[in-house]
Order: C-alpha cells, then structure tokens, then sequence
C-alpha cells in the first residue's frame, strides 16, 4: 500500500514541550573498542555543546564506552559520568548495534532509571550537536520513542541503503525513515525494553553479532518514529568484501522480514513520521561521479556474474527478469539500465528464495552481489546523465510491486519460476 | 535303471526337502523387512508430527543458520529426521530378517557373511551421502566466489573442485567396500597426485601471469573498501561506497 506523501507533511513541527529528561544514557558502541576517556575528548565536546542547546533539560548525563579494562571505574567531568564497559571483541566489523548491545543497553537504562537512551556509532565526533540534541527533543519533547538521524551522503555512498535497504524497510514497514540502520539512535526507555525482548529472541551465542532492526520493531509495536534532520557525518572506513556486508545486513535484514511476516503481509494505514529539527524540505544528495573505469569494473562484475552465476539465478528469479538479465549482459555501457521494476522483482524473489531455502543462504547472498553491482552501476550511469537521485521513485516502486511479494509468500508454489 | 530312478528320486526329494526350510526362511525375510517398514513409517509419521508441533524446522533454521538445512535446502530438516527414522528402522527389519532366515534354515550362514557387508555397504551410502553433499555445496562456495571475485574461469574451478572431491568419494567408498583395495588404493594415490601436481604445473607455469593478476586485485580488495576516502583530494571522479 503506498504511503502518502501528504503523510510525510504532517507534524514538521520544530517546537515541542520542553519536557525534562530525568537520566540520558549515552553509549559508545563496539566501534570505539579500547578507548579511553582522554580519546572521547571531541566527541564529549560535541555532547555538551548539544546538551547546552538542547530544548528539553537534561538532568543526569551517563556516558558509557567501551574498554578493556572497564575495572578503572566512572568518572565525572563537568557533569557528565563517565563509565567504561567492557568491549566485545566479536562485534562484527561493520560498526553496527548488535542484539548483545541493545541487551545491554536496556539492563544499563533500567538499573539507572534512565529515561531516553542514545546509541553512537564511530566517528561520532564529526556528528553535528543539533543533530544530537534533535534526537534527545525527538524522543523528550516530541514523544517519539525512536528517534534516526537523516544523514546526507553524497550521491556515491551508501548505495546498498538506496538500492534495497531503505525502500524494503519502507515499503513493507511503513516507516518513512532514509537510514533503518543508522549509526547513531536516539530511543525511549519503551523502545530500549522492546529491543531488549527482541535482542532476547535471538540465540545467546550468535547475539554478539547479529543486527537488530529499530525501524522494524518500532514499526510493529506501533511505536512514534522520528528522522532528526539532514545530518553530515564521516563515516567509518568499512572493511570486508561486498559478499561479507551483502551477508550481515541484507540477510540481516530478510531474516528479520521473515520473522514479522504476519505484520507487513496486511495492509495498513500510513503512520506519520516525527520530523525534527530538519529543513522542511529534504535535502539532495549531493552528486559525486564515479570514474568511467570504475563503472566498466562494476558491468564487467554483472557479465561475470551472468556468465557463471545463471545457472543459480534460474533458482531463484523468473522467466521475465532472466529475460531482462541477458538483455542487460549484452547492452553496451551507453544502454546499461535495470530498471527499478526489474530491480523490485529481483529483491522480492531473494527475500522469498531467502525464506523458502530454494539455496544455501550464505550462496543466495552471495548470488545477490553481482546483480546488486549492476543496479550499481546503473544508477551511476543515470546521475552521470543528469538523473537526480530520487530514492523516493524507487521505494513508490517498491510499494507497488508489494502485492507480488505477498503472494508469493502466501502461495510459493503458484508463482514458482 | 532303478538305480537311476532311485538317484533321481533321492534328488529331488533333497530339491523339495531343502525347498521347504527355504521358503519359510525366505517368508520370515520378507515379512520382517514388511513389519519394520511399516513400523518404520508408523514411526516416522510420529516423529514428524512431534517435530512439526515443536516447530523444528524455525528452530533449527534460527539456531543454526549454516548448518543442517543449509546443507540440504530442499528438504526441511524435519523430512530429514524422518527419513533418517525411517530407513533405520528398515535396515534394522532386513538385519532381524536375515538373522530369522539363518534361523530357519540350519544349513545357511548368511548372516556372518552379509551383516557385516550390510554395515560396511550403510557406511559406503553414507559416505556417498555426505560426499555428494559435500561435492555440491563446495562447488557452489567456489563458483559464487570466483564470479564475485571477477574471476572469468569460475565455472572451471568449481566443476575442478567438484571432481575432486568425487574423486575423493569414491575411492573413500570402494575402501569401505574393500573391494579392489589395493588397486583403488593405487589407482587414487596416481590420479589425486595427477590432478595436483598438473594443477601445480598449469598454476605455476602456464597460469603464472592470471595468478598474479588474481593476486594483484586481492590485495586491492584487502583495503578498506572505502574507497571514495581513499581517493586523493581534488580528484574530481571518486569512489563507490556500498554502505
């Protein structure tokens, strides 16, 4: 079902009570592994500069980060605590909120009676203090109990969220968020329990890493949403190959799809989501283009891929999308286009190979990586060509191939290729 | 020639004499190898509803992600167990039926000589089981990853893997069989050796060039994959990002 835009227009309101919060727990994530207090100088800086403007009071400031030897105790400096934890060595490498962390997280707020909680991810000094602030009056004074930064990223980065991340998230969740999995969260002490009971579901040897969906779960408790902003943000180098990312947070994410399948299968009215402390209007990314040589390296890996990989894509997609496929392996670099229904129908039926086991998991992702790159490549050929990057095109997409998805989920054996 | 109908008679009396141990013997086979197959289906059916009323199948799914099902992902791994249930309890009718077959007939010494055949020939289906799986999953593992890592010979590598570890399989049977044991034996130490050394050969000598190439890239690839930071500033094209 799509969502409205005139959804989208309600509540852009950048005022709201000026609501007090008792105890802000602030935590480092894995990401800042054996730090210390003098290394999160900067980042406390920026923390302070937020609390200073922040709309709603904050009383007690807790800031937690990670360490080897969380034995050297809580220190104070000008009225924030500060108190190391012990890091997880097995923590993936992506720097992203595992389910241990959201576990921890939640038994941290609790035992400090801790009413509005923020999760960091690295390089969380270069986030803007207004950003910081938003997501502390987002979840404070706006009653959001989910509150994700918008983060503005040039044309050329985060492409795995424009492709399949974002519009999946929005077309079968209905939360009008651009980051699911942001870096950085803002939530309430509610939505910390309900990540905590999720995170709880997970088997105790995989929950060090293995990916929560806040969006998600928001989604389906019913809980208020808010984006902060158009924030810039470094981001933190990656490291691992696309297979490795494709396996960790795309499957992360199909798993989760599974798991709340009796959610997303029945339409449902659009919900608001919170705008705070943004412009009103979303601001473009800005355009970056790639090197011709490096868009020929991204169509070569979709030949490659097609050459070797048909066999197991016949698995999985269709008649019609193989068609498109072949077609795609001979265009020149002039033609090369996927078009957002065929790149729809390919993410459907990996969501739905996915849940059926057509192939082992770890190969389907796998399988996934060429056909991501050339959807790549092709979105890069359009911006060259003057396309603006309009995520919403693809995610209206995406919503309207939905009734696809959820027949097939239904009946897979009638649609089966 | 009384003699001969004599002899003749004798003959045939001893024809019928033994046919009639035989066939009760051969009766007892089957309706024990019957009983335990339906008893075996019996079980299995329970086995599978008990199963299905845990939720075995989301169980195993969520607790080993790359395990059991992965391995075989057409069958859920609740059909497995009941599969397994079901051809053990008949192998274990067709043991009790050779035992009531020696049993009935008091010259036959079929069971010293076939059960321990049939525990080496369940061990030989096993390890051809495993192999096949084993041959089909690797093969898979390798084409994806040479494709994803731009390798244009990927098809090739995993029909070579493929091969090997058929290779492998089915000198591991035919020893569990001990059939042609020395020749098998001999006959895959020369072959496994062959294809080693020419893939050592055609990788050292005639390939050297497409190793190095591989290499090269690897090593690029072992970089972060942030690339657009890693650009020189002022350079007007950059980098993709993926996440």
């Amino acid at each position: 079902m799509a969502v409205s835009d005139t959804a989208m227009e309600t509540a852009q309101q950048t005022t709201g009570p000026a609501v007090a919060v008792t105890s802000l727990l602030v935590c480092l994530g894995n990401a800042y592994s054996s730090t210390s207090p003098e290394a999160i100088q900067p980042l406390l800086g920026m923390i302070r500069q937020a609390l200073a403007a922040a709309a709603n009071p904050v009383g007690k400031v807790s800031v937690l980060f990670p360490a080897e030897q969380a034995e050297m105790g809580t220190i104070d400096q000008d009225g924030i605590t500060l108190q190391p934890y012990h890091s997880n060595p097995d923590a993936g490498s992506l720097s992203l909120h595992t389910a241990a962390m959201w576990l921890q997280m939640h038994e941290w707020m609790r035992t400090r009676g801790s009413d509005a909680g923020i999760l960091l991810g690295a390089e969380a000094e270069t986030l803007s203090p207004q950003t910081f602030s938003g997501m502390i009056h987002a979840v404070a004074g706006r009653g959001a109990d989910l509150a994700i930064p918008r983060y503005i990223l040039p044309s050329n980065q985060g492409l795995l969220n424009q492709a399949m991340l974002a519009p999946l998230t929005r077309a079968l969740f209905t939360g009008r968020i651009s980051f699911p999995l942001a870096l950085d969260t803002g939530f309430s002490s509610r939505m910390a329990e309900r990540m905590a009971l999720a995170a709880q579901r997970v088997p105790a040897g995989s929950r060090a890493n293995n990916i929560l969906w806040p969006v998600n779960e928001a989604a389906v408790a019913g809980f208020e949403l808010a984006e902060v902003g158009n924030t810039q943000r470094d981001l933190p180098p990656l490291f691992g190959d696309l297979s490795q990312i494709l396996r960790e947070v795309a499957g992360s994410l199909f798993t989760d799809i599974e798991a709340k399948a009796t959610f997303w299968q029945r339409t449902r009215p659009a919900k608001d989501t919170l705008r705070v402390d943004g412009e009103q209007s979303v601001v473009p990314a800005p355009i970056e283009l790639v090197a011709d040589q490096e868009i020929d390296d991204l169509i070569s890996s979709f030949r490659i891929g097609y050459t070797n990989l048909h066999d197991i894509w016949s698995l999985v997609l269709p008649p019609q999308t193989l068609v498109s496929l072949k077609r795609l392996s001979q265009a020149s670099q002039e033609n090369f286009a996927i078009t957002d229904a065929v790149w729809v129908r390919i993410v459907y039926d990996f969501v739905l190979a996915h849940r059926l086991r057509t192939l082992s998991r770890g190969h389907l992702l796998g399988a996934l990586a060429p056909l991501y790159l050339a959807w790549v490549a092709s979105h890069l050929l359009a911006l060259r060509e003057g396309a603006v990057s309009d995520g919403d095109r693809l995610v209206r997409a995406f919503e309207a191939d939905r009734p696809y998805l959820v027949s097939r989920w239904r009946w897979p054996d009638r649609f089966n290729p | 020639m009384s003699d001969i109908d004599e002899a003749l008679i004798g003959s045939f009396k001893r024809v019928l004499i033994n046919l009639a141990h035989f066939l009760p013997a051969v009766l007892a086979l089957v309706v024990a190898i019957a009983v335990f197959a339906l008893l075996g289906a019996g079980l299995s059916w329970l086995v599978r509803r008990l199963l299905n009323r845990v939720r075995f199948d989301e169980r195993a799914g969520r607790v080993n992600a790359a395990g059991v099902t992965d391995w075989s992902p057409s069958h859920s791994p609740t059909l497995l167990v009941g599969r397994v249930v079901y051809w053990s309890v008949v192998v274990l009718g067709v043991v009790v039926g050779v035992s009531a077959y020696d049993s009935a007939t008091s010259s036959s010494h079929l069971a010293p000589v076939f059960l321990p055949y049939l525990g080496r020939s369940i061990g030989a289906f096993l390890i051809a089981i495993v192999g096949t799986l084993t041959a089909n999953y690797l093969s898979r593992s390798v084409l994806i990853s040479a494709a994803n890592a731009r390798l244009q010979y990927a098809r090739m590598l995993s029909v070579g893997v493929k091969s090997l570890v058929f290779v492998f399989t089915g000198a591991m049977m035919l020893d569990h069989l001990q059939i042609g044991r020395a020749i098998v034996e001999l006959g895959f130490g020369i072959l496994f050796g062959g294809i080693v050394l020419t893939l050592a050969l055609a990788i050292g000598l005639g390939s050297k060039e497409i190793v190095a190439r591989s290499i090269e890239r690897n090593t690029d690839k072992s970089t972060p994959i942030d690339q657009a930071l890693a650009h020189a500033a002022g350079d007007t094209s950059r980098g993709v990002r993926h996440f």
